[in-house]
């Protein structure tokens, strides 16, 4: 029998190693296995990515700029870029790199692949926001363009990703979505947002965990300098510029009206033996989940009211069309409601 | 390229009308157009309006006869059994409650099974084949390997099990289990997991597979998923007599007598309890790794309170859940006997093949703190856990080579008393470290065939019966060894 002491020890070591290697993500076999998938079409279906973004951007596309965002050495990209320059899909004019109409294309067709992956794990799996964009970074260079129209059709030609852009259709069209940050709109103008950009990660994440998402209607209260605040559905937020900016919104003419405070409740704020009417659900509720609401029969105009709440504290039962279902809060602080009763009218 | 399907060959007369008409091609790009207005939502407000149009229609055209009745006697309970205070204590007595029938009740009509199949028939049949003249080896295959095995499992399984189920469907009917899994959910909830996983690791105490099977009320794709792969970390039905005797006669007999019983009756409770919180700390594991990307939607309905229909369940529990699950335990049970049986009669240069497998597995055994007689022993009985102990006592006293005890190579049995299984196995070189080891690999090892079987049926993959058999298989390996290895530190070679 060996010695426990040594067993531990060499056991303990394989373990490590076994760690090191396979870890979630971070294992070395993992980045290796990752590394190789990025292999040469990747790296250039990126780079025309890259170029196509500072293009739409009105930026000068460099080829320091395209390594930079590839995070390859200067020499690989220019290999990459002068491979892409013989099969006619880049021009480079004095340092400044162009596409041409087959490069434009190109790059829209990986940009189609991109937005429909995300409209795909925002709606069919249980990704949550912040893992969508990561992901499709890799799916998008997974399928060739007929699989691509197979997942379009698959999930009903979407015209938008969970962001708010655009997804090109077959053809490469699209149509921007025309908004503006929120810091350049006038002060009390209602203003529903467009676009959240998911780039970079760190102030997505950010937007996100503010409960931000398009669609929904904001009015800006304060844009200086320092700060920039603003009513979203009930709640002010205050953000520096630099996020601020990073939010896309259109004008809505002056007649909409902005949830302020008190009348934004959602069931999570019913207390025991309250009843409220359901107003909308929100938009950041998706997919599987928002299609088990309205089968359990949770729709606009129905009326709700909070029953008990479990031993543990958590769930809570609400009736429902005269059935008693428990609902977690974080799912009934997605259902809006409105404590008025009677019909408006 | 996908959007430009118009008939292009189209017969003229489709097209007749006035020049003035637009032409297919300035429609759909005229349609392409209005596609960027409508935006993003359109399937979805489309598909709200029509639930709401046709709520509003059914509110209008369904007449409610009279008031509705009162809920008065449902909210009283409700209130009790979900309260603070109350809910928790409640249901810890209802469940008590179960267990404690299911295993007084059980006892007997065990015994009395025992006897018939193993105490009665089985002679019989030895019996009837010497009668016959059939040669040895057959018998041996046909009664002493696979109908002894078969009616062992059906002996211990079936009377915990035709009890325990129509107990917990009772309770299920009646409308109390939704309750449970409602004051339950806020714990699991912290581990990615359903409030009805609650029900399906009870159930799994009485049975994995029916457990597994009892994970369809389960409607969330990914809970459901942490519910079957979690389910094997509820002791089952054929694995708490393997605790219970190793417990009394080893871990008890180190405490003085009048503690014995509740210090073994606490080591077992302390291995169901490890078994609960591993079930809890995998969920999360899993619900953070390789269940990431699985649909989650919640929902509990907590239907109204109804009085039982006593026979209509107990019928359809017996029918749906004992004999399906014992039905498959026989299917796989009876390949077992027939298994253990070969391995210890076919003989190489005199030596059996059981033999020289356990000769290999000892070493390895020994570094986990079990032996080459336990790993067999597990392997062979990996059709159902009721057949380790039997199958552990054949082959350690074939190995001692002593004739004067057991039944004979590869024929299960089980002593007359807890003294005489202490006597075989500490001959065998067990010692408490053994018994705990034992104790801990019974909780994590592989799920039964039928389960893992069961594993493979409900969710239609490969991939998912492997991960639940090699999991728990890893985790008891390593949990084994760093006792065992511990074990020896703390108290020398043991």
């Amino acid at each position: 029998m060996p010695d426990p002491l040594i067993a531990l020890i060499v056991a303990g070591l394989l373990a490590g190693i076994t760690a090191l290697l396979f870890w979630p993500e971070r294992g070395l076999v993992i980045r290796w296995r990752r590394s190789r998938q990025m292999n040469e079409r990747v790296l250039a279906e990126d780079a025309l990515k890259q170029i196509h973004k500072s293009e739409m951007r009105g930026q000068v596309a460099t080829l320091d700029g395209v390594a930079g965002a590839l995070q390859i050495s200067r020499d690989h990209t220019a290999e990459l870029l002068a491979r892409a320059e013989e099969n006619g899909l880049v021009s480079n004019e004095a340092g400044v790199l162009h596409l041409t109409p087959e490069g434009r294309n190109a790059a829209l067709h990986i940009i189609r692949a991109h937005r429909l992956w995300e409209r795909y794990l925002a709606d069919q799996t249980g990704f949550g926001e912040a893992q969508w964009h990561g992901q499709a970074e890799i799916l998008e260079h997974s399928l060739p363009p007929e699989e691509v129209d197979a997942l379009a059709a698959k999930l009903g030609y979407p015209t938008h990703d969970p962001h708010g852009d655009p997804i090109p259709d077959a053809s490469g069209q699209y149509v921007a979505h025309g908004g503006q940050p929120l810091t350049a709109i006038a002060l009390d103008q209602p203003a529903q947002i467009v676009h959240i950009e998911d780039e970079p990660e760190t102030i997505y994440a950010q937007l996100v965990a503010l409960g931000l998402y398009p669609g929904m209607t904001v009015r800006l209260v304060e844009a200086s300098s320092k700060r920039v605040r603003f009513w979203a559905n009930g709640d002010e937020h205050v953000l520096a510029p630099i996020l601020a900016t990073n939010i896309s919104v259109v004008p809505l003419p002056e007649t909409a009206t902005v949830v302020v405070e008190s009348d934004s409740e959602t069931l999570a704020d019913l207390k025991l033996g309250e009843r409220g009417k359901v107003s909308a659900i929100s938009p950041r509720c998706r997919g599987a989940e928002r299609r088990r609401f309205m089968d359990l029969g949770i729709l606009p105009g129905t009326v709700i009211s909070a029953e008990m709440v479990s031993a543990g504290g958590d769930p809570t039962a609400y009736r429902i069309r005269e059935a008693l279902i428990a609902l977690r809060s974080e799912q009934a602080s997605m259902i809006q409601i409105t404590r008025r009763l009677e019909p408006a009218a | 390229m996908t959007t430009t399907s118009i008939p292009m060959n189209a017969p003229p007369q489709t097209r007749h009308g006035s020049e003035s008409e637009t032409s297919p091609e300035e429609v759909l790009a005229l349609a392409r157009t209005l596609r960027w207005e409508i935006g993003g939502d359109f399937h979805q407000t489309l598909m709200e309006t029509i639930y709401t149009d046709a709520a509003r229609i059914a509110d209008r055209a369904v007449t409610r006869p009279g008031e509705k009745p009162r809920f008065d006697l449902d909210r009283t309970i409700d209130g009790l059994v979900t309260s603070r205070r109350w809910g928790i204590p409640i249901m810890i007595l209802m469940f008590t409650a179960v267990f404690w029938i299911t295993i007084t009740g059980a006892n007997i009509p065990s015994q009395m099974l025992s006897n018939l199949l193993i105490g009665t028939i089985y002679p019989a049949l030895q019996q009837a084949a010497a009668a016959i003249g059939m040669p040895w080896w057959l018998s041996g295959f046909l009664i002493d390997g696979m109908y002894l095995a078969t009616a062992w499992v059906v002996s211990v399984m079936l009377p915990p099990m035709a009890i325990f189920f129509p107990l917990f469907t009772l309770l299920e009917d009646f409308g109390y289990l939704p309750r449970v899994a409602f004051n339950l959910d806020n714990i699991y909830k912290k581990s990615g997991a359903h409030g009805k996983q609650s029900l399906s690791m009870m159930m799994g105490f009485g049975c994995n597979a029916a457990g597994i099977v009892s994970t369809r009320i389960i409607d969330s794709p990914r809970e459901r998923l942490i519910a079957i792969l979690t389910n094997n970390f509820a002791l089952c039905n054929g694995r708490w007599p393997t605790q219970i005797l190793l417990a009394t006669i080893f871990i008890g007999a180190l405490a003085p007598v009048y503690m014995a019983g509740l210090i073994s009756a606490l080591a077992v409770v302390g291995i169901a309890m490890l078994g609960i919180v591993i079930s809890f700390l995998v969920s999360g594991m899993l619900s953070r790794s390789l269940l990431k990307g699985e649909v989650s939607t919640f929902s509990l309905e907590l239907p109204p309170f109804r009085p039982p229909r006593v026979l209509q369940t107990i019928y359809t529990s017996f029918i749906d859940r004992t004999l399906y699950v014992l039905w498959r335990a026989v299917v796989f049970a009876a390949p077992a006997g027939a298994v253990i049986w070969l391995v210890s009669n076919i003989t190489i240069n005199g030596t059996s093949a059981a033999q020289y497998i356990i000769n290999v597995l000892d070493p390895i055994g020994l570094l986990f703190g079990l032996n080459g007689v336990i790993l067999l022993a597990y392997v062979v009985a990996i059709p159902a856990n009721e057949i380790v102990i039997p199958t552990i006592l054949m082959l350690t006293v074939m190995t001692l080579g002593a004739t004067n005890l057991g039944a004979g190579a590869g024929v299960m049995f089980e002593t007359e008393s807890n003294a005489a299984t202490k006597a075989i196995l500490t001959a065998g070189g067990w010692t408490v470290l053994t018994a705990i080891s034992v104790m801990l690999f019974s909780l994590l090892h592989n799920p039964c065939s039928t389960t893992i079987y069961t594993i493979y049926k409900e969710t239609g993959s490969k991939k998912w019966a492997t991960v639940s058999t090699l999991l728990p298989l890893a985790m008891g390996f390593a949990v084994t060894f760093v006792v065992a290895q511990v074990w020896r530190l703390v108290f020398g070679a043991g």
